[in-house]
């Protein structure tokens, strides 16, 4: 496989993370490879190049395990699956690049999950970039999952992503009968940096309920991009679903590019999304600064309260803790 | 204390022409004192509580303000509101995801730094909250919600009377009050309005109608017309406007 056989901008489904041009200083990890299989490219290259965990999957029995993996130094990504037995809970913390360290150029993760009837995964992602000086907008991220939920099952999974030189974080479900899907996300985009965060809900069944909420900011030279699809199946009668993707960009030549699609061959279902992208409100700003808040902060605090209106009440507190402490330390800093 | 020598200011659309609103606005509200301003509806009185609070968007091309002497026009809004000045919004703004105890706790410490008081402490801020909240009949569940989303009309002008009886302002504007409160939160309001008259404050009161005038007593009365100020007198002259309307005044020009 060759740069040739990756994913450009003339690719629909990638049209604004062109992979093969992110790719292309990086050519020779690819030499030696092989055929490119036709299971999409993240799950290709993970299964070349992650750490797999290997053919027997991951399997949650009891109720409320976690599982933390982090990403870092000297990991070269992950490749498998995951199954939650019927009536198992599980929580899956995935970090990547979180530690500080240096990261691999290139990280690519795939996993399939199953989440049996009546079993609950909560995942989250906290993707960030404090490896130090420049290499920190070198990594290319690319994260995959393909989630398969039973019967009564839940699937939740928030994702806080800040981006490199370009991540890409996949996530496709096929929902079974009154299953319930939430998929929220926040993205911080600073200069140089790329955040795709590209989903999938099929409802395939009755009685299905998706939430998706994805609040994200960017600056100068920061490009994000959202990318949701909700598909009702002719079964997927009574589907309840609800997906909004709301940015600010916070500095002239900020970019965001959103693609909300809603596909539906069912006639009663309840459905709506929403899509945003513009500024700050002035207006609300002068409001804040009229009380005494100092115009900078009241930018921040406006902004912060925007991007945790997205922040699951399942989350646990810790993790919380982090999230918000990421969010501040990004509004707060230069990056 | 609040003096305006012939202010000329103008709005400065994003998109569109700006246009002259103010046009030699002349002023003085002394310290004690509760002045009231009249006008139509355009005459320039939001614009005049936006050039005074430093709102972006309003030049002042010509004239000056002071506030206790000091030049005010060229102090950010921030600075402006750490010396005492207070905008009570004719449309309070909806700060998602902000509740109201936060943001005011946030406003109240932001002000004392600035003025180099230490911060309120956690069991002060909730004392005098629930103080200000007992008077003007704020329910406290009303003070965890964000600020002013979902709020009626007269919630959102409770709330900034709240937020005054909290941050303890030297100066007060407020902007159409009256507008949206029934008869029973008038009073309230009003009541509250009171508490924060005396030695060392003044207020500027803007209301279209004589009947928030009834509750808050002004010392004077001003009519504001196409930016400028056409008649001053006494309380009379509230009722006089009530009786006769507007028009008398407008052919001033
Ligand atoms: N931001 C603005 N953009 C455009 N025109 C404005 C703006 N603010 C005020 N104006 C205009 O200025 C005039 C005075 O408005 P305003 O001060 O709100 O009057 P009042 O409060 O007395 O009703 C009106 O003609 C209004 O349309
Ligand atoms: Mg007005």
């Amino acid at each position: 496989m060759d740069l040739a056989d990756l994913p450009s901008r003339r690719t629909e489904a990638w049209k604004w993370s062109d992979l093969r041009a992110a790719m292309s200083n990086q050519e020779s990890v690819l030499i030696g490879t092989g055929a490119m299989p036709a299971e999409g490219p993240i799950a290709a290259l993970a299964e070349m190049f992650g750490d797999g965990y290997g053919a027997s999957a991951l399997v949650v029995e009891a109720p409320g395990e976690t599982f933390e993996s982090g990403i870092t130094e000297g990991d070269a990504g992950q490749y498998g699956s995951v199954i939650v037995k019927a009536g198992a809970t599980a929580t899956m913390i995935e970090r990547i690049g979180v530690s500080g360290s240096r990261l691999r150029p290139f990280l690519p993760s795939y996993a399939r999950i199953e989440i049996e009837p009546g079993a609950a995964l909560h995942r989250i992602i906290v993707q960030a970039n404090s490896a130090p000086g420049d290499e920190r907008d070198a990594a290319i991220v690319l994260n995959e999952v393909v989630v398969k939920l039973g019967e009564g099952a839940s699937f939740r999974q928030f994702v806080v992503a800040e981006g490199s030189r370009l991540t890409r974080i996949e996530t496709s479900v096929t929902a079974d009968e009154g299953a319930v899907v939430e998929m929220n996300a926040v993205y911080l985009v600073a200069a140089n940096r790329h955040v795709d965060l590209t989903s999938r809900v099929a409802h395939a069944a009755p009685g299905v309920h998706t939430r998706q909420l994805v609040r994200g900011v960017a600056r100068k030279g920061g490009r994000g991009v959202f990318q949701g699809k909700f598909l009702v199946e002719r079964a997927g009668q009574k589907t309840d679903a609800e997906m909004a993707h709301n940015a600010l960009l916070l500095e002239e030549g900020a970019e965001v590019f959103a693609k909300p699609e809603l596909e539906i061959y069912a006639d009663d279902v309840a459905c709506a999304h929403g899509n945003t992208a513009g500024q700050i409100d002035e207006n609300a700003v002068f409001y804040l600064r009229q009380r005494g808040i100092p115009d900078t902060e009241a930018r921040a605090m406006i902004t912060r309260a925007f991007l945790l209106e997205s922040l699951p009440d399942w989350m646990d507190e810790v993790v919380r803790a982090e999230v918000e402490a990421r969010i501040d330390a990004w509004l707060g800093g230069a990056s | 204390m609040l003096e305006l020598n012939n202010l000329h200011a103008r709005v400065v659309p994003e998109d569109g022409p700006s246009r002259e609103i103010l046009k030699g606005l002349s002023l003085s509200v002394p310290a004690g004192e509760v002045h009231a301003i009249m006008g139509p509806n355009g005459s320039g009185k939001s614009t005049l509580s936006y050039v005074l609070t430093g709102k972006h968007g309003y030049d002042v091309t010509s004239g000056s303000a002071t506030f206790d002497g000091e030049d005010l026009l060229s102090l950010e809004p921030e600075v402006r509101a750490a010396k005492g000045l207070f905008l009570s919004f004719q449309y309070p703004l909806e700060i998602a995801g902000v509740p109201v105890m936060t943001f005011v706790r946030a406003a109240m410490n932001a002000q004392r730094k600035a003025r180099g008081e230490p911060e309120v402490s956690a069991p002060e801020f909730l004392k005098l909250s629930k103080l200000a909240a007992t008077r003007l009949r704020i329910d406290s569940d009303m003070l965890k919600r964000p600020l002013n989303v979902g709020f009626s009309g007269g919630e959102k002008k409770r709330l900034e009377i709240y937020q005054m009886l909290m941050l303890q302002p030297r100066f007060m504007i407020l902007d159409e009050t009256d507008s949206g409160l029934d008869i029973d939160a008038l009073k309230v309001v009003a009541e509250g309005v009171n508490a924060l008259r005396g030695a060392g404050h003044g207020m500027l009161v803007i209301t279209h109608y004589q009947r928030l005038l009834d509750y808050i007593k002004p010392d004077r009365v001003h009519i504001l017309s196409a930016g400028r100020i056409v008649k001053s007198g006494g309380p009379d002259l509230a009722l006089e406007l009530e009786k006769s309307g507007y028009d008398q005044f407008l052919k001033v020009d």
